[in-house]
């Protein structure tokens, strides 16, 4: 047990909880706060373990990359899911998806970074942001009550949170033969893990049928899309009669 | 062998482990149909984040070329669960999942 990374997990779940929207008894500030304590308490916990682990060395400036990445995707993912505008949440979303790709480019995958940000930031988003715009008519119009109050969420954020204090203690407390692995050196690693070349080699050899199934999967639901989404009018007149549909 | 220039493989496990927590929140508490898919997409990228952790950890490229998989699998589920909103929509005229609630099987 390591009370410290129980604190900060409570403390996330009490910031979560003050931050999901609820009309006008909105606690932001509160919550806010509860959770810039909950990522001080976080990170603190980390670079004690890293100083723990290493003999005295914390990393901390070597690791600021990776802390600052890690506080923006967490906030970020929080603006989303407590943001009571859909179109502000999805623009958080993207900030997210920079966030994680900038991580993916520290862990050497900087092929996945780019389809990353291309795919969703580029291709999903847009397509998000197209359905929110089509559902809310009308520019002036009050937010919607179903997004500026959210469902009580207290047993969700419970037991999500007692999730998350599990798996954090299956990681921190496993022992020397779990998780205290550090990485690999940059110039140790086998050359090109992240480039297309590595890749492209390892998808068309080993993964080569999944890859195949991967395409007949968005085949279908490019197919099924269409289908469910398309308004429910009767089409036989103009398709399959042989008839021209008139100008 | 001594690697300070670069965080530990707990670091990216506990960040994943963190995001994954929000999305799931995400998905039980909005009440809005665009937000609970957004909110799916933020626990895809969580586990993004642990298979390219663990692929970075052992130099090979499975973990890669999972996650390609993991996008191709979030591609298709935006484009039919943007495209079940629509038509939901068209019904009632709102996103609220609330009104669907007596829907049966």
């Amino acid at each position: 047990m390591d009370y410290a990374l129980i604190i900060a997990t409570a403390l996330g779940a009490i910031a979560l909880y003050l931050l999901l929207p609820r009309g006008r008894a909105n606690m932001v500030k509160l919550g806010g706060l509860a959770s810039v304590l909950a990522m001080g308490v976080g990170i603190t916990y980390l670079i004690h373990w890293t100083a723990a682990a290493h003999a005295g060395h914390t990393g901390i400036i070597e690791n600021l990359f990776f802390y600052a990445f890690a506080a923006l995707a967490l906030v970020s993912a929080a603006g989303v899911v407590c943001h009571p505008k859909p179109l502000y949440a999805a623009l958080y979303f993207v900030l997210m998806t920079l966030a994680v790709s900038g991580l993916f480019i520290m862990l050497m995958a900087e092929f996945i970074a780019v389809v990353l940000i291309i795919i969703y930031a580029g291709a999903i988003l847009v397509t998000y942001v197209f359905v929110i715009m089509l559902a809310s008519q009308g520019g002036q119009t009050p937010a919607a009550q179903y997004d500026t109050n959210s469902s009580d969420g207290f047993m969700a954020v419970f037991v999500s949170f007692v999730l998350l204090g599990t798996v954090l203690q299956a990681i921190f407390c496993a022992g020397p033969a779990g998780f205290m692995h550090s990485l690999p050196a940059p110039h140790a690693v086998a050359h090109g893990l992240g480039s297309l070349e590595v890749l492209g080699a390892n998808l068309y050899s080993r993964y080569a049928l999944p890859l195949e199934l991967a395409g007949i999967l968005l085949t279908i639901s490019l197919v099924g899309a269409v289908m469910i989404a398309r308004k429910n009018e009767p089409v036989a007149h103009v398709l399959g009669t042989g008839d021209l549909p008139a100008e | 062998m001594q690697t300070f220039g670069n965080p530990m493989l707990y670091h990216y496990l506990a960040l994943g482990a963190a995001l994954f927590t929000l999305g799931l929140i995400g998905f039980m508490v909005r009440r809005n149909m665009i937000m609970i898919f957004l909110s799916t997409e933020i626990m895809f990228q969580g586990i993004a984040i642990n298979l390219i952790a663990f692929s970075r950890y052992w130099q090979n490229a499975d973990g890669q070329s999972f996650v390609i998989f993991i996008l191709t699998v979030a591609a298709a589920e935006a484009s039919l669960a943007l495209g079940l909103v629509v038509m939901l929509f068209r019904r009632r005229q709102t996103l609220n999942v609330d009104t669907w609630s007596e829907m049966q099987g």
